[in-house]
């Protein structure tokens, strides 16, 4: 392994894990998929020169997370259902971890959220991302990453205070 | 700007991605318009909840390793671009038998004893990750942290309280150096953070105290009672030998 890869793309490994995690909703799956993730970049990394490795990276990283998703899809013979992956989500160890229902509510609202708005609201509000390096990971123009991202945020709203009248009446 | 215009730009003007005129434009309406200045209060209440929640999954410690390995394996059975096929990695495996026996040797080799400078280094980076927590165990009391590391690593390793000296305890957590599991035991010397990592030394040699440096950071380490001890920090070389010596007389 060169230093150049270690520097460049696997300093971002907690970043590649996060986005993982998210999109797929098990740490196994997202472990896996990390994993093939840097397998595919170590060996396209040469021929690899653009000006941020980070969103280069991730964007591997989403594409095998989908590519995994859609393999386990067909698989099941069973329709994806992002609400009911996202629900699942808040069972697992570190969601119990959390400190109070609060951030539990948080969580799950965010892992309920449709994929293209989940996706996001990850890369900016979890990893600070630009809108340039987010609408080249995810594969779409900056308008649309302007767009996804405020009706994201209108949705994650509109959840947490239906959520919050549910538990609070 | 009209309010169907603003909704449309909202999210981008707090996130920082218009330029100033259109910046202004927005202040002006947001001063004017209630519904509006609702619409971004809404959003500041948000922004502060996704901050204060716990959200950002970071890498299970034993992952770097797995990847490491995986890409070393994969490095020694695929040097053809591209994917080769069974009989082109075969051959590739025979004429590269040098480089596969250089991975090999990588691969099984334990924690190199005099050189952990890279991997307290890295390791120390990664855990002022802003997604990362810099410490799992958060005190200034040693009797605190000391025994959190219980039952969690197959050591006992010392706390000193060296807050006299001017170092500040912030707490503990569990980390790993290269392959192997390690404790981080983190201190303050005003603005510096120092990690002093931990962990089980492969043969119980005694090492005297070796200052080396990686990517600007300095690390200071030494061997003792069978235990491998190295500190990193971005505080300069003096510190980080003086804070090293502290530990050491404590002993």
């Amino acid at each position: 392994m060169t230093a150049r890869f270690e520097r460049e793309v696997l300093t971002h490994l907690d970043a590649a894990y996060n986005l993982a995690r998210w999109l797929t909703g098990e740490n196994a799956a997202a472990e896996d998929a990390v994993q093939e993730a840097c397998l595919r970049a170590f060996r396209f990394f040469d021929g690899q020169r653009g000006e941020s490795p980070k969103a280069w990276f991730m964007t591997i990283v989403r594409n095998t997370c989908l590519d995994g998703l859609k393999a386990s899809r067909s698989a099941h013979h069973e329709e994806y259902d992002d609400e009911i992956h996202g629900a699942s989500a808040h069972d697992g160890p570190d969601v119990a971890a959390a400190r109070d229902s609060d951030a539990r509510s948080l969580h799950a609202c965010i892992a309920g959220l449709p994929r293209e708005y989940r996706e996001v609201i990850v890369l900016r509000e979890l990893e600070g991302l630009a809108y340039r390096e987010i609408g080249a990971i995810v594969g779409v123009p900056l308008g649309t990453v302007m767009s996804r991202l405020a009706r994201g945020r209108d949705l994650l709203q509109r959840r947490l205070l239906a959520q919050h009248r549910r538990l609070a009446p | 700007m009209n309010c169907a215009r603003l909704s449309q730009v909202l999210d981008a003007w707090l996130d920082g991605e218009l330029d100033a005129a259109t910046g202004a434009e927005i202040e002006q309406h947001l001063r004017g318009c209630a519904a509006c200045a609702g619409l971004r209060d809404g959003r500041a209440a948000l922004a502060d909840r996704l901050r204060a929640g716990t959200l950002a999954y970071a890498a299970p410690p034993h992952l770097r390793t797995r990847v490491e390995r995986a890409i070393a394996a994969n490095a020694a059975a695929a040097p053809a671009r591209g994917g080769p096929t069974w009989w082109q990695a075969a051959a590739a495996l025979g004429a590269a038998s040098a480089l596969g026996l250089a991975v090999g040797y990588w691969i099984g080799k334990p924690l190199p004893e005099s050189l952990p400078g890279e991997q307290v280094v890295a390791s120390h980076i990664a855990s002022l990750k802003p997604s990362r927590q810099l410490v799992e165990v958060a005190s200034t009391d040693r009797h605190v942290v000391k025994p959190w590391f219980q039952g969690k690593v197959d050591f006992a390793p010392a706390v000193r309280d060296l807050s006299s000296d001017g170092y500040t305890l912030v707490g503990g957590r569990l980390d790993h150096v290269a392959e192997g599991q390690a404790v981080a035991i983190v201190y303050r010397v005003r603005e510096h953070v120092i990690s002093l990592f931990v962990w089980r030394a492969a043969t119980p040699r005694e090492e005297p105290l070796a200052l080396s440096s990686a990517r600007g950071f300095s690390v200071a380490s030494w061997s003792e009672a069978g235990l491998r001890f190295a500190a990193v920090s971005d505080a300069d070389s003096r510190e980080i030998e003086r804070f090293a010596r502290l530990m050491q007389a404590q002993r």
